[in-house]
């Protein structure tokens, strides 16, 4: 659309330097919009236009910042680390809250059985350590996470995003388990004695990975802790026993030997390797 | 310029032998990796993008080699990879998706990184589906976002395996027109087992059967291997040569040629066909 008159060219050169008053502006403006001719005489700064139109289409689409990104970057964990973790299959929400029942179910039978002679409350015992080794699980690779021939070949990929999604899914699994544990009756020592079971588990699984893929790894060391804790179950003191002292001082003495096994062959989880 | 260069290269999966001490050279352009299921195409590529490790055999790429742990990393900066089953979050928004893979590509920088997925966006025209959740794209929109992932960070070589699988044809040709843009200033690897893809695309092609690379050349040159050896007729060949019925009514034969029959004009399917054999070609076109 075009009007049989037009700016002054002085008009319009005061306009584009800016130095003409708000309602010689609001004049100049109502003109141009009618005017395509007028328009056309002042030149665009497309730069300008390119940089605005990306700001407003990645306010519209890039992720939005939530509650727990906001927490997390507060601690310093910069923002593209989170994006990675995001992608982790067991720290979606539907996982969380499968653990959350879980560790309640646990937590209210010890309660609901707490006076009877059956020990429910060492349900919980062989519960809390295999919950982060299922995460775990379930952190990198395939089947758990679809995209894992993509991840693999990617710069990023390799010994440091296994460790940087396993250690993200214990922290969860094990904030969680800690918190069902100050919930659990019976003897005090309950609350804690599952910790370093939980620490041999997972680092024994990661060690393990380096040779199987991890659900194989977190299959037989979680199916070896439950078949040793169920065989103890009908003895109360061999159950105390695997979760005496002695036991944890050699659950953390294997932890600590897994976790060397684990950086000596940490290359192992990168797709380009031989294994 | 050789931008990839395989040599010896073999894998086994236990008693199957996908790759049989290959030897190929990829230039820039589109390359073209044709052959059957179970041809060994798919190991071939999985070995160039670095997600498994041959038992044998040596790759550079750019001249660098990917069995060394630090130049792997190196390799896949300058790698795009379409995997077959590239396995998309469903639940991601592609706007989303390309950000997760950029950061995987190491473009850690907000801006720049929102700047790259806008631009891979753009390429593959899908910048107006960046809030559509993945489930919800058709299947060639998901092909387009997988081929995004892949261009994300600006890679030398992009590796496609078996891209234009299940589109229709609408979404074939603007799939097509994608790639051939890629090979103006990339290298592209397709493999495919349609010879329509190898015509339309491809400057050069590579035949695979039974993990062996059995051809190398251009198109032409595959048309070429069945020259006067495709023929038309009016009734069916006798014997067990391989032909069929085309739209016309003529019978197209491939191999001796029948009685009454004339010489035809042969396709990069003739020379496919011709190559593969006779065990193929029986089973593949009655």
């Amino acid at each position: 659309m075009t009007t049989d008159w037009h700016l002054d060219p002085g008009l319009l050169e005061q306009y584009e330097t800016g130095v003409l008053g708000p309602s010689r502006i609001m004049a100049v403006e109502a003109h141009l919009l009618a005017c395509a001719g007028c328009r056309a005489l002042i030149p665009a700064d497309d730069a300008w236009l390119a940089d605005s139109w990306s700001a407003v289409y990645d306010d519209i689409h890039a992720p939005r910042v939530g509650s727990i990104q906001r927490l997390l970057t507060r601690a310093g964990l910069p923002e593209h680390r989170f994006r990675l973790l995001t992608a982790t299959p067991t720290l979606r929400w539907s996982w969380v809250l499968a653990t959350a029942a879980v560790l309640m179910l646990a937590v209210a039978a010890a309660r609901v059985g707490a006076d009877s002679s059956v020990p429910i409350a060492q349900a919980f015992l062989v519960l809390a350590p295999i919950l982060p080794v299922i995460a775990v699980s379930g952190a990198y690779g395939p089947p758990a996470d679809p995209m894992h021939e993509i991840t693999g070949t990617t710069p990023a990929a390799g010994p440091a995003l296994v460790l940087w999604r396993a250690v993200s899914v214990i922290g969860v699994a094990v904030l969680m388990a800690t918190v069902a544990a100050v919930l659990l009756p019976g003897p005090g020592w309950y609350a804690a004695a599952w910790l370093l079971p939980a620490l041999l588990l997972c680092t024994g699984t990661l060690a393990l990975a380096t040779v199987l893929s991890l659900p194989v790894a977190a299959g037989i060391l979680g199916g070896l802790w439950i078949t040793g804790v169920l065989a103890a179950a009908s003895d109360e003191r061999a159950v105390a026993s695997m979760f005496g002292p002695t036991a944890q001082l050699a659950y953390l003495v294997s932890a600590v030997l897994a976790a060397a096994v684990l950086i000596l062959r940490r290359r192992r989880f990168d797709l380009g390797e031989n294994r | 310029m050789t931008i990839v260069a395989v040599q010896g290269l073999a894998k086994r999966y236990g008693a199957t032998v996908a790759l049989d001490f290959v030897d190929m050279e990829i230039t820039v352009g589109v390359t073209g990796l044709l052959g059957p299921n179970g041809a060994g195409k798919s190991t071939l590529l999985r070995c160039l993008a670095t997600a498994l490790a041959p038992d044998a055999g040596t790759i550079r790429v750019g001249g660098l080699d990917p069995a060394v742990a630090a130049q792997r990393t190196e390799v896949r900066r300058r790698i795009g990879y379409l995997p077959q089953n590239p396995g998309l979050y469903p639940n991601f928004t592609t706007y989303d998706l390309l950000d997760y893979v950029a950061v995987l590509k190491e473009i850690t920088d907000g801006r720049q990184r929102r700047a790259e997925v806008r631009r891979v966006l753009d390429e593959v025209e899908l910048t107006d589906r960046a809030k559509t959740k993945v489930r919800k794209l058709s299947g060639g929109m998901r092909q387009r976002l997988g081929l995004a992932q892949a261009l994300l960070g600006d890679p030398a070589l992009v590796v496609l395996d078996e891209p234009t699988v299940g589109l229709d044809p609408e979404q074939r040709m603007l799939f097509r027109a994608l790639i051939s843009r890629l090979g103006e200033r990339r290298t592209v690897l397709l493999s495919t087992h349609q010879t329509e893809d190898v015509g339309a695309l491809c400057e050069r092609v590579v035949v695979m059967s039974g993990g062996r690379v059995v051809f190398e050349g251009s198109p032409r040159e595959l048309a070429g291997v069945a020259e006067g050896q495709v023929w038309l007729s009016e009734q069916p060949p006798v014997g067990n040569a391989a032909y069929w019925r085309n739209a016309d009514g003529f019978y197209r034969t491939i191999g001796h040629q029948p009685a009454g029959a004339e010489a035809a004009r042969p396709s990069i399917e003739d020379g496919y066909l011709l190559l593969l054999g006779n065990a193929v070609t029986t089973g593949a076109t009655r």
